[in-house]
């Protein structure tokens, strides 16, 4: 009686568990469906291109290469250029979107006056589609008819309009700073909420002991902020080394190859010069990389040291 | 209650299946995918629209994307087999889709194509071809012309346009000195404006020995003192030297040179000759009928001279003969001569003074007047015999042109010097060619 009634019971677990096994199968299912579809299956197809002599205009030529599409892209002109332009461009627009979000999650939490004016304010970049928010600083940068000149001319700084994108520093600079107001809603948004979850009575007690604000932040905040921190610097950091849209709108890669990053030559290879291999080498050089920072990342701010 | 609702139900679905069954009956239209780039996108959906009108079982799908993606837009089309029947296409391309199997040779679906041949002019039907074959009917055909603003030279105090580029920079200096103008010069020179390199090309026809390529298509570009090293250290000096060339030239496309000099900006450029229609049209110019054509100043007055396409898709081919039939019709109408008129050919020539593909419209007094009203139809046709078709038209020509573009810009600031851009562009080239024709 007592086996039968075990027996009766661990038969109906195993039902239960069976049943809740098939939901939890069923409720991710279309998940991972649409994952492997478009993200999986896609990786390996970009794995096995990289590795054919794939080129568009010889479809009668599709032999296994081996490593051979790697060592041409990185033997071929634009690679170390590209590389660096890529790096500065992370680097640099990493830290100033950092900056931005920083001082303005910090003005939105300090309770001063025009907090929702602000808010509203900021958040016109991040709605912006990035294609329209690259046409509008095109239009602003513009040599000949652009905003930009237009204020400075009439400010009597400048005597004569300056050709903003057709200077291979200037241009870099133009972009960049496209990227930063495009990008700095959402970190600020991002460090806002951070700092709302700060207790008060912190400061109140940094203060009561002397602590400068100063002191303060980088004693408090900072070390409040770190998850959050990591989570910018990784997002921003991917954002950076992909950026694609922006550059072809507003220079389409130049003057000469100045605002060309390696996401550039993925799209170039694959879609101009038609080399389905060279572009999947290129774009998953560009994983490789995001990837090395991404882990370099992780080490330097260790999520166990965060609490 | 129960029988009535049923048999309603039932009568319901009879009828349904009455009314399908009823419209197979009527056979559908074939419907054909036409791909063009954007341009007068009103007059093409018109044509399209007397098209059907004229043959009520063919709908044509049309869809236009920009001319700066066009190319990289199709690419991913064929590759990815979206339907396309009938596609714009350009001397550039043409190789480069024919090796990758996306388009076919006219002539060999439909032979009475090469009847047309008799009347093009030579460099037409020779960028309409590949390996001697047929690959479409025009478009348009046309070429690189030279527009100044006549008044803007006569108040620089010379008498007529200027015949060699070094007369070019002297009028310039001459229009500065006066204030005319800051930069007389605005050339097309965008990195992600096809007509770019072309542009360019046209300058080095207009030198003698003004070629690229030899007969082997070996580069003669990057020779010490060649046409070509001339034509971009003239331009670099334009730029950096003696400024007389607009530095946000390279960033302007077509359109943004046809609007800066619309706004008397400036007073030299090169364009494809339609553009001078554009410019004289008083609806869309402030200075309209200040623009001329001078033929292409150096010292053969050679040019580019280039056309423009329908062609047919291997997709196409695919779908069956009647598919294809529709599809010939569909291209005669818009490139060829049914009931005995080029109707949209003439149609863009009148309309927006597209080159003429046809050598007999040229004895058409209604072209030669709508040609006269912006432009000049002696000069014109002076300058078209001048005309010289692209060379180095091979499958990796829009490949090192994107390259070469890049090449130029770095050239005209004088982060390379010419002869070191047009050795880079030259070891490209030989590296392209090395790859697809060591078969």
């Amino acid at each position: 009686m007592v086996n039968r009634s075990r027996r009766e019971r661990g038969v109906s677990l195993f039902r239960r568990r069976s049943s809740t096994s098939i939901y939890g199968y069923g409720t991710i299912a279309p998940a991972v469906i649409v994952i492997a579809l478009f993200t999986i299956y896609p990786f390996f197809y970009a794995i096995s291109a990289s590795m054919r002599h794939l080129v568009l205009t010889m479809p009668y030529d599709q032999r296994f290469v081996g490593l051979g599409n790697f060592i041409e892209v990185v033997k071929s002109y634009y690679f170390f250029t590209s590389l660096k332009n890529t790096l500065v461009y992370m680097l640099s627009t990493l830290i100033l979107v950092v900056i931005c979000g920083m001082t303005i999650a910090l003005y939105l939490n300090s309770g001063l006056p025009g907090f929702n004016l602000v808010m509203i304010i900021i958040l016109i970049p991040w709605a912006i589609p990035t294609v329209v928010a690259g046409i509008t600083w095109k239009l602003i940068f513009h040599g000949s008819y652009g905003a930009l000149n237009g204020a400075l001319y009439s400010l009597g700084i400048i005597e004569e309009y300056i050709a903003w994108l057709s200077n291979k520093y200037l241009a870099k600079a133009a972009v960049i700073i496209a990227h930063v107001w495009k990008e700095t809603p959402l970190v600020a948004i991002l460090f806002l909420a951070g700092l709302k979850t700060i207790p008060g009575e912190l400061h109140e007690a940094a203060m009561i002991d002397g602590s400068s604000a100063f002191k303060s932040f980088f004693r408090i905040t900072v070390p409040f902020l770190k998850p959050i921190i990591l989570i910018v610097i990784v997002y921003e950091s991917m954002v950076g080394l992909a950026t694609f849209d922006l550059l072809y709108v507003m220079t389409g890669g130049g003057p000469g190859d100045a605002t060309s990053l390696i996401g550039w030559f993925a799209y170039t290879e694959t879609f101009s010069f038609l080399n389905i291999g060279h572009g999947a080498a290129v774009s998953l050089i560009l994983a490789l990389i995001l990837l090395a920072f991404i882990m370099l990342y992780l080490r330097l701010i260790r999520i166990e040291e965060m609490y | 209650m129960k029988k009535l609702s049923m048999l309603l139900i039932f009568l319901f679905l009879c009828s349904s299946l009455l009314w399908a069954g009823g419209k197979e009956e009527v056979a559908a239209p074939i419907e054909l995918n036409l791909l063009a780039w954007s341009y007068s996108v009103e007059t093409v959906q018109s044509n399209l629209e007397k098209f059907e009108r004229d043959n009520p079982g063919i709908k044509v799908n049309y869809s236009d994307v920009s001319w700066f993606n066009f190319h990289d837009v199709m690419a991913t089309r064929f590759t990815s087999k979206t339907p396309t029947d009938v596609v714009y296409n350009t001397d550039e391309f043409l190789e480069e889709w024919d090796s990758a199997g996306w388009i076919v040779p006219l002539e060999d679906y439909f032979p009475q194509a090469v009847e047309y041949k008799k009347n093009f002019p030579d460099y037409v039907t020779e960028a309409m071809s590949y390996n001697g074959k047929l690959y479409g009917l025009p478009y348009f055909a046309d070429i690189f012309i030279f527009i100044y603003n006549e008044d803007m030279v006569k108040e620089a105090g010379f008498a007529g346009p200027p015949t060699t580029w070094k007369e070019v920079t002297e009028q310039s200096l001459a229009m500065k000195k006066k204030g005319i103008c800051t930069y007389p010069l605005a050339m097309q020179f965008a990195q992600k404006e096809g007509w770019s390199t072309m542009t360019v090309t046209s300058m080095v026809y207009s030198l003698r020995n003004g070629s690229l390529f030899d007969r082997n298509l070996n580069p003669v570009f990057a020779k010490s003192g060649s046409a070509a090293e001339r034509i971009v250290t003239w331009i670099r000096e334009s730029l950096l030297d003696t400024k007389i060339m607009d530095l946000n030239s390279l960033q302007m496309a077509e359109i943004d040179v046809v609007k800066a000099l619309a706004t008397g900006k400036h007073a030299f450029t090169i364009l494809v000759k339609y553009n001078l229609a554009e410019l004289n049209n008083p609806a869309a110019s402030q200075l309209a009928g200040k623009f001329k054509i001078a033929l292409m100043p150096g010292e053969t007055h050679e040019t580019v001279g280039t056309a423009r396409f329908y062609s047919l898709t291997k997709m196409a081919t695919e779908r069956g003969p009647e598919v294809l039939d529709a599809c010939w019709k569909l291209i005669e109408f818009l490139g060829g001569i049914t009931d005995g008129e080029a109707y949209v050919v003439r149609r863009w020539v009148l309309e927006k003074g597209l080159g003429v593909s046809y050598l007999s419209m040229y004895e058409d007094s209604e072209v030669i007047d709508a040609i006269n009203k912006w432009g000049d139809v002696e000069l014109e046709r002076e300058q078209a015999l001048l005309g010289k078709i692209k060379e180095g038209m091979t499958p990796f020509y829009p490949a090192w042109d994107v390259f070469t573009r890049a090449e130029f810009h770095k050239a005209f600031l004088g982060e390379k010097t010419p002869s070191e851009a047009l050795k880079a562009s030259a070891d490209k080239w030989n590296e392209l060619k090395k790859a697809y024709y060591k078969e």
